[in-house]
């Protein structure tokens, strides 16, 4: 007997007990709109075989995790470093995360300019939404489990927002970090959510979604001026599919398959070239140096809050992420039925392009998060050379002084330093020596004030140095016309 | 014929496993992440923490040239190390050393002493050069000394000429620099801004250790107990 011929007596064999073969053929056979076989269409089913793909890598890697505070940042240097390959899963777990929360939003965004989450697919929509948020939290969770420096800031970041909510909030910053402070609970409920809780929900819902695209039908190409009623829409579905329809598989299905696969050799490339995502340096209160940083999905957010005035960050970080995912849930119900075609719904289409656009200016600005000081630069970026040659003692005791000081840590010499305050090189066409003295001393704009932890001599390096900060084809600045101001400073002995 | 196949698809999954440890994504044994006192490269430890203020490489930065060959030839690894572990009081070198409230363990101090020797010491120290420490300076001496041998460039009374902009005697300056950093600077020199070392005043007549201790003195009679902000200088 052949081993064909064995598999297929297997499979016999069970069908007839579990009777699976007819609802399988069925589902696969289902009749499709012939428009709806685009490569539009392919996202979801992407994102789909990529979460297969991550359960996959996840649960090798869970055979190697050690989900305890002290060895779980040294069970991912083995998984790099030491086991075979270990690197290699490593990395497609990782930029597998990143792969499917953008096909997902791609999904989302197609679906929403395709008006396909109207009358009758309403639910499909809002299962949708909690699969992008189940996604989200899988992204989160799977950070901390990295427990490295950048797992601190969306832990620290989840607990203060938790932490604002009126009453419980103590309670609930205890809850998700399983006691006031970041340690080891906090892993063990992380691990749990990452590989008990979430996949189960997105499990659940990947069904719920699954189950409702067979039961309502996969959505027509919208045409212009073809609008959707609630009480015609059903007939019409129908009467197009079983006129113009195709069975599923191998239809439409064909395209999903070619894009899995040119989806999935995008992944194992990217995994094999990029390499594991961290971890960086370990999780040790004592490092004070670090800049932690979200990974790119949650860039924005951090983008946000270092941004907001401080003020709003209470009301924002409460009301912000309801009103959002309220917002998404809400989409299906605010326009249920009507125009589907994005050639016809201008604001739909501006709304999908502004929130795009804004998220994507929020995660460049992340990337390189100019608002956070660079906190090494006093002690390893050097001075220009052309600010040393040719200065006086004075000025060069100055530049030191620059660094001494970590003035370098918040603005940039010659283009290397912190960005939060501005570069200084052009400083003494804009300030007089005394306008900067009153900068230093009382400092003003997010800059901290200078006045008692400097010596009148260092002011005076400091400013001597400064006021060389001039090309030389540009004089220096000058008062106009206002005469020399005798304003005392608190700092004047 | 279906052996075959399993067997091509074996050697090309042993290919490719093999292939791995050239993938650019592997992780390199260089990328494994330190603890900052983990470190032991000195490349790495110096461009950290001393680059800023000393300049890359220990040369052309705003403080002294630590890549100087007349500095490391005369100076000893205790005294870098005492340097590098305490700092110097009073003026912007801060303490390294975690016992002194810095970032670095003393086996890294090591690393950059040593590491320091190593790349820029060239040869044994100069016969008859005066120390890199002393005292005992007389200021009326030394303004003699200085008048023959700093004037030139300096100009009369210190407040600079062309050759070297800048008064060395400004009451900010002396406050902000010590009288060990100026004993370096007139001993060792800076080969990066051309500043002459004992041998070179003017060459030929180099300087005795008295001498150097007594320029020293002079410059330090200078410095003022209290300078006046210019903050507060304007009525
Ligand atoms: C925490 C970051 C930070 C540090 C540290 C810091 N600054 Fe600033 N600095 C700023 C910011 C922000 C501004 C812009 C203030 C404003 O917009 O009014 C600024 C402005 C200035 C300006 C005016 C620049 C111009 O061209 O308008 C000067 C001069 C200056 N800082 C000097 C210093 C010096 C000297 C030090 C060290 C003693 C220092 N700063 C340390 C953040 C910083
Ligand atoms: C914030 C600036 C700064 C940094 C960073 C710094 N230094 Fe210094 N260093 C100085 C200054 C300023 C002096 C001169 C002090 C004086 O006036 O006596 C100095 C002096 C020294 C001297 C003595 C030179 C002499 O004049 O005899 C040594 C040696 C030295 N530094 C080594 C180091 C090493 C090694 C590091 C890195 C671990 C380092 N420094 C980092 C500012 C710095
Ligand atoms: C050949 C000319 C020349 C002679 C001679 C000379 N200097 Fe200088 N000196 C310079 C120059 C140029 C600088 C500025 C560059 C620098 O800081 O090294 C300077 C800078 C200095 C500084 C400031 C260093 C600092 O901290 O930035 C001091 C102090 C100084 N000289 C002392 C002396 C003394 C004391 C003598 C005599 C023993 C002397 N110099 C002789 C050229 C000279």
């Amino acid at each position: 007997m052949s081993l064909r011929q064995i598999a297929r007596d297997v499979g016999a064999w069970l069908d007839h007990r579990l009777g699976l073969s007819g609802p399988i053929i069925e589902a696969a056979e289902h009749p499709v709109p012939r428009s709806s076989a685009s490569w539009w269409y392919v996202f979801g089913s992407a994102a789909f075989a990529v979460m297969v793909l991550q359960f996959i890598t996840g649960l090798c890697l869970a055979t190697v995790y050690a989900p305890s505070a002290d060895r779980a940042w040294q069970s991912l240097l083995y998984l790099n470093y030491d086991q075979p390959l270990g690197w290699f899963i490593r990395a497609m777990h990782g930029w597998g995360s990143n792969f499917m929360i953008g096909l997902v939003c791609i999904h989302m965004a197609q679906v929403f300019l395709f008006g396909a989450y109207k009358y009758p697919r309403e639910l499909t929509w809002v299962a949708g939404v909690v699969l992008l948020l189940a996604t989200l939290g899988m992204a989160f969770t799977g950070q901390v489990l990295r427990f490295d420096q950048d797992a601190y800031w969306g832990l620290g970041i989840g607990a203060a927002i938790a932490g604002r909510t009126p009453f419980i909030g103590g309670r609930v910053v205890k809850m998700i970090l399983g006691g006031p402070i970041i340690a080891g609970e906090t892993l063990s409920r992380f691990f749990t959510l990452h590989v008990f809780v979430i996949p189960g929900l997105l499990i659940a819902f990947v069904g719920l979604h699954l189950f409702l695209v067979l039961r309502l039908g996969i959505n027509e190409w919208p045409m212009p001026g073809r609008l959707v009623k609630r009480d015609t829409y059903l007939a019409q579905y129908h009467e197009l599919v079983s006129k113009d329809g195709e069975p599923f598989f191998p239809f439409a299905a064909q395209k999903d398959l070619v894009f899995i696969g040119l989806i999935i050799a995008a992944l194992v490339v990217t995994a094999a070239v990029m390499g594991p995502i961290g971890p960086n340096g370990e999780p040790d209160p004592a490092i004070i140096e670090t800049v932690p940083r979200p990974d790119f999905f949650f860039l924005w957010l951090f983008s946000v809050f270092a941004l907001l005035p401080p003020w709003t960050e209470t009301f924002l970080m409460l009301t912000g992420p309801v009103a959002a995912i309220g917002l998404l849930f809400l989409v299906p119900f605010i326009s249920g039925t009507g125009e589907k075609s994005y050639r016809r719904r201008p604001v739909s289409v501006m709304i999908l392009v502004l929130s795009f656009m804004t998220i994507g200016i929020l995660i460049y600005l992340g990337t390189y998060s100019p608002w956070s000081p660079h906190m090494e630069a006093w002690s390893s970026v050097p001075t220009p050379v052309d600010y040393v040659s040719g200065r006086t003692p004075l000025e060069l005791q100055g530049a030191v002084l620059i660094q001494a000081k970590q003035c370098r840590n918040c603005h940039a010499l010659g283009g290397q330093g912190g960005m939060r305050g501005p570069a200084l090189d052009r400083t003494a066409t804009r300030l007089t020596p005394d306008q900067i003295v009153r900068q230093i001393v009382q400092g003003g704009g997010n800059m901290p004030a200078y006045g008692r932890n400097l010596t009148p001599a260092e002011v005076n390096a400091i400013v001597a140095f400064l006021a060389t900060m001039h090309p030389a084809h540009q004089p220096p600045a000058r008062l106009a016309a206002r005469p020399q101001r005798p304003e005392q400073t608190d700092a004047s002995p | 014929m279906r052996m075959r196949r399993i067997g091509a698809a074996a050697v090309l999954a042993l290919v490719f496993v093999a292939a791995c440890d050239g993938l650019p994504g592997k992780p390199k044994e260089s990328d494994r992440p330190l603890s900052p006192w983990q470190v032991k490269s000195f490349t790495v430890l110096f461009s950290g923490n001393c680059a800023g203020c000393h300049g890359a490489g220990g040369r052309f930065g705003a403080a002294y040239e630590l890549a100087n060959p007349t500095f490391q030839a005369l100076v000893d690894d205790a005294a870098l190390t005492g340097i590098v572990s305490q700092g110097m009081a009073g003026t912007a070198m801060p303490p390294f050393a975690h016992k002194y409230g810095g970032f670095l363990t003393d086996a890294q101090i090591g690393i950059l002493v040593d590491g320091m020797r190593r790349r820029w010491r060239v040869g044994a120290a100069p016969p008859n050069a005066p120390p890199l420490a002393g005292g005992g300076g007389d200021p009326a001496r030394g303004a003699q000394v200085f008048a023959r041998s700093c004037a030139p460039c300096h100009g009369a009374d210190g407040e600079g000429s062309p050759k070297a902009p800048g008064s060395i005697v400004d009451p900010s300056y002396l406050t902000l620099v010590s009288d060990d950093a100026i004993r370096t600077l007139i001993v060792a020199g800076r080969t990066d801004l051309g500043h002459p070392d004992w041998r070179g005043y003017p060459p030929g007549q180099p300087l005795s250790a008295q001498q150097v201790a007594d320029v020293v003195a002079w410059m330090a009679a200078k410095r003022p107990r209290f300078v006046p902000g210019s903050y507060a200088r304007n009525p």
